[in-house]
């Protein structure tokens, strides 16, 4: 298994320590080590986005990133997007409203740009468009996802 | 009537053709759906496959004992470790599951392994020496077919011919005043599902086991496991995990990892999960076709169609698996919606020592609908016809509607509805090609295409079209739904809830549908041809009707009134001319439990049996039929040969609609799916491996390249689906490619008889008229 680590993350907002061997992948880290099993592996390259995970806020694909160079940072996956006691994240909640979810194996990483792109101030079609262009889904031809973008970003705009 | 259907087990109003949330969205969206990859149990192992790096070879030796040296290795083990049969063939056994002796395709499996750590059992497939005799392959489906081409099985490389011949083809190419020619080479496709191939097998002792996987037809899996372990049926418990994404490629499939895994498990006692990395998931499983199509159409002078001849040749790679299936649905798909007088159709099946092809959407229909869309806009423009104005002089209608297999279609026959709703959503004609194409590189274009599609199972698989349910009532009032048709994304689940719901007159969040799993229902086929929706939603309706029989005459008794005047709809039961005296199903379902009588019911389907001669292709190969044109407007980069399509409107006859986001995300995905395949998805095959194992070199559509999609949903009566529905999920498909074609040419002006449309493709089509030909090729303006 080669040497061994130690890796602190704040993890979903926790910080959680994690001893693992020095190649692991922060995917495995998290699916295996921490059981969050929501980011989900699609390629293992880098190429599909279903692996997407916030690192400091910025989406990037887990399965390349090395766990141990995350040691003092901040990662959120798709279970640590809403508030907290299985909230929903408002564009998690407006990805359901709008039928943007079929087989849900890429929804993970979609929930996690998006809700990236939504922090961010959000985007019109055509750059929501190239912002989640990361983030392949094979299932609904993207439409209702944006859908749930701008639905999820008019309501930010909305006074409560 | 489909609305007479309604009435009979319930009412009209419900949440039938509404937009509810999706029953499995929810835990989807947060993370909490357990696919396969994300169970786990103690002591479980980690499998892999040892791999024939060639496609076509002898073995001469198999040398394991390296691999089980390597630590963590707990099981490598070859085809003389088989209990039962060795063999993988859904259809035909000419597939085993591990090689013995001759090596027919990449990827073709050596042996299978089991280690404490998929890294441990990857490295010990990798350890697994094989010497192998390199043959003489055969990589293209016409050559395969040529005397003195190597044999891959005994039988030789045709392994089926199908026809369709009907009507005087001689007297009709007399009678044409214009015939057209044309040899189309339509590439093939890869899935592409975001959820690669996985399973999990668990033994109880050597007498049952319980695979749970990713998949499309537990059933399939349940005998192909049974049939290598040499177990009956009912020693082995295959449940349905939810399921990453299907399009066909889990249809047969996965049949073959769950063996691979069932015999792990079987030998070392222990849980055994599969899961496939991308790269060898691209080499392994099954395609969509390449196939070979050659047009001789032919139309009089008032330009209605006279004959057509097609001759289709599918390469079906190194196994049979479901070739010759896609196979028939091709060969009937392959004249479209047109009145022909008459048709001469041949659809041979090629091995060849390719990928391996299968089910994927459309199941050969959308390589010959390319075809005869493109023959259609060929035969307008020598006619100097427009496009729609010529396929309106040829469609089937409620006068003309016999199919070109001699079937009579039902009325209402839609087509020329149908292609109305599209080409005038969409601005047909749309901006005249030649106008912005003179100067600048981009030109534009529209371009259509419209389909028949056979609704359900071939009549050669109408065996298997058949389909259970079982409907609990709870005492509480709630439902519990079993069925055999699985949900893959498509929103399966959802329909069945709300044609249960619809059906019992709850509301559609009490009752619970639940992923299928061998044990909870009969075999109910397999869920593809876009029958799931249909067959589960029968049962269920069967089901229903019988619960009623039950639960109607003590809602009469509590209610006062007849058994024929009970209404139930909204969660609450009331006779028909007190409608405001209503009574909760939940205090029906208590009385009925302290009655003790049965809340269970099962229900049953099968198609209506039908008569189609395999020997001359005519008859009645599919029970019904749809319609779907798309209309794609696209730009073309004619400098660099580029397509954007911006958009596609797709206007679909779909009889009655259950769940209108579930619809549009079927048309939605299928049409960005279909755009895909017809521009820029490439299997790029170098003697038999695929050189583009992956989404960077493999390119299938992004959010960035997703155009306006349109959809224009036409509902009718007089269908047999359940409330009148008809599947969509293939339909959704089979048009887009064609469109988007025909829109290139449109705005090209030459024709491509190749696809996908990618650059290469367009700027040989081009040749002289390329913008730059003069510099390409040494010719003056």
């Amino acid at each position: 298994m080669g040497e061994q680590v130690s890796v602190t993350l704040r993890l979903n907002g926790e910080e959680r320590t994690f001893r693992v061997p020095a190649g692991r992948r922060l995917l495995d880290l998290l699916r295996e080590d921490a059981g969050l099993t929501g980011t989900k592996e699609g390629c293992g390259a880098g190429e599909c986005g279903a692996c997407m995970v916030l690192l400091d806020d910025r989406p990037a694909t887990s399965c390349l990133v090395l766990a141990a160079s995350c040691d003092g940072h901040a990662v959120v996956t798709v279970e640590g997007l809403g508030a907290g006691r299985g909230d929903l994240h408002p564009f998690q909640e407006a990805l359901v409203r709008a039928g943007g979810v079929q087989c849900g194996f890429c929804t993970p990483g979609v929930a996690v740009t998006g809700a990236a792109i939504l922090a961010v101030g959000g985007a019109a079609r055509a750059g929501a468009a190239r912002l989640l262009s990361g983030n392949l889904c094979r299932c609904t031809g993207y439409i209702k996802i944006f859908t749930a973008l701008e639905e999820a970003e008019g309501e930010r705009h909305e006074p409560r | 009537m489909s609305r007479a259907e309604g009435r009979g087990v319930g009412l009209p109003a419900g949440p039938l053709g509404g937009r509810g949330e999706r029953l499995d969205a929810r835990a989807k969206v947060c993370g909490q759906t357990r696919y396969v990859a994300d169970l786990s149990l103690p002591g479980m192992l980690h499998a892999a496959l040892a791999t024939a790096p060639v496609a076509s070879a002898r073995v001469v030796a198999l040398d394991v004992s390296p691999a089980r040296a390597l630590p963590g290795v707990r099981a490598v083990l070859t085809a003389a470790d088989i209990p039962g049969e060795n063999s993988a063939g859904v259809i035909f056994p000419d597939q085993p599951v591990l090689v013995t002796d001759r090596v027919r395709m990449v990827g073709d499996r050596l042996a299978v392994i089991a280690a404490d750590r998929p890294e441990a059992a990857w490295a010990a497939a990798r350890a697994v020496t094989a010497e192998l005799a390199e043959l003489p392959g055969v990589f293209d489906p016409v050559a395969a077919l040529a005397e003195g081409a190597l044999p891959l099985h005994p039988g030789g490389n045709l392994l089926r011919t199908f026809v369709v011949r009907r009507g005087r083809i001689e007297a009709q190419r007399r009678r044409a005043a214009v015939v057209v020619e044309a040899e189309y080479r339509v590439g093939g496709q890869e899935h592409a599902y975001l959820e690669p191939q996985g399973c999990l097998a668990i033994p109880e002792g050597r007498q049952r086991l319980t695979v749970i996987t990713s998949c499309q037809c537990p059933f399939y899996v349940q005998s192909a496991v049974a049939r290598v372990l040499g177990l009956p049926l009912a020693a082995v418990r295959v449940e349905q995990a939810p399921t990453g994404g299907g399009f066909g490629g889990k249809e047969d499939y996965p049949s073959e990892p769950a063996a691979c895994a069932a015999l792990l498990a079987w030998h070392t006692g222990r849980p055994v999960r599969l899961i496939y990395p991308r790269e060898l998931d691209m080499q392994l499983s099954t395609k969509r076709h390449a196939v070979v199509v050659r047009h001789r159409w032919g139309a009089d002078r008032d330009g209605r169609l006279c004959f057509a001849e097609v001759d289709t040749v599918m390469d079906a790679g190194a196994y049979a698996g479901l070739s010759t299936v896609v196979a028939e649905r091709a060969n009937v798909s392959a004249i479209g919606p047109y009145h022909v007088p008459a048709v001469d159709v041949r659809t041979r099946v090629a091995y060849t020592n390719n990928l391996f092809g299968g089910a994927f959407r459309g199941f050969g229909a959308p390589q010959v609908a390319w075809a005869h869309e493109a023959t259609m806009d060929r035969l307008a423009r020598r006619f100097d016809l427009d496009p729609v104005e010529f396929r309106r002089r040829n469609l089937l209608d409620d006068r003309r509607r016999v199919t070109c297999t001699g079937q009579r279609l039902r009325p209402p026959v839609l087509a020329r509805e149908v292609l109305d709703l599209a080409t005038r959503a969409a601005g047909w004609p749309g901006p005249e090609a030649a106008g912005d194409g003179e100067h600048g590189p981009y030109r534009h274009s529209l371009g259509v295409a419209i389909i028949l599609y056979g609704c359900n199972l071939h009549h050669g698989g109408q065996k298997l079209d058949r389909s259970s349910a079982v409907v609990i009532l709870q005492t509480d009032g709630s439902v519990i739904v079993r069925v055999g048709l699985t949900e893959m994304g498509q929103g399966n689940l959802t329909a069945a809830r709300i044609i249960a719901a619809q059906a019992l007159g709850v509301r559609t969040d009490v009752v619970q549908v639940w992923q299928p799993d061998t044990t909870t229902v009969a075999d109910s086929g397999p869920t593809v041809a876009s029958r799931g929706a249909h067959a589960s939603g029968m049962a269920i309706l069967d089901a229903a009707r019988r619960l009623r029989r039950r639960l109607d005459p003590i809602a009469a008794e509590l209610l006062g009134c007849a058994v024929g005047d009970v209404c139930l709809g909204g969660g609450y039961a009331w006779a028909a001319a007190r409608p405001g005296d209503r009574l909760p199903i939940s205090r029906l379902a208590a009385e009925l439990a302290a009655r003790r009588i049965e809340g269970i019911a099962t229900g049953w389907y099968r198609s209506r049996a039908r008569r189609f001669d395999p020997a001359t292709g005519r008859g009645a190969p599919y029970e019904f039929y749809s319609v779907a044109c798309h209309v794609a407007r696209v730009r073309v980069d004619a400098e660099l040969g580029l397509v954007k399509v911006l958009a596609v409107t797709a206007a679909h006859d779909v009889g009655r609609v259950i769940h209108r986001d579930a619809l549009e995300g079927q048309i939605e995905g299928g049409v960005v799916q279909g755009m895909g395949w017809g521009i820029a998805e490439e299997l790029k095959l170098d003697r038999g491996r695929l050189a583009n194992p992956n989404f960077t070199d493999y390119l299938i559509p992004t959010a960035a390249d997703t155009p306006e999609v349109h959809i224009e949903l036409l509902e009718s009566d007089g269908t047999a689906g359940p409330f009148g529905a008809k599947g969509i999920g293939e339909p959704s498909f089979i048009p887009t490619a064609a469109a988007v074609r025909n829109a290139v040419v449109r705005a090209l002006g030459v024709e491509i008889d190749r696809l996908p449309l990618s650059p290469p493709t367009i700027l040989d089509a081009l040749g002289p008229l390329h913008p730059w030909a003069h510099v390409l090729h040494g010719s003056s303006p």
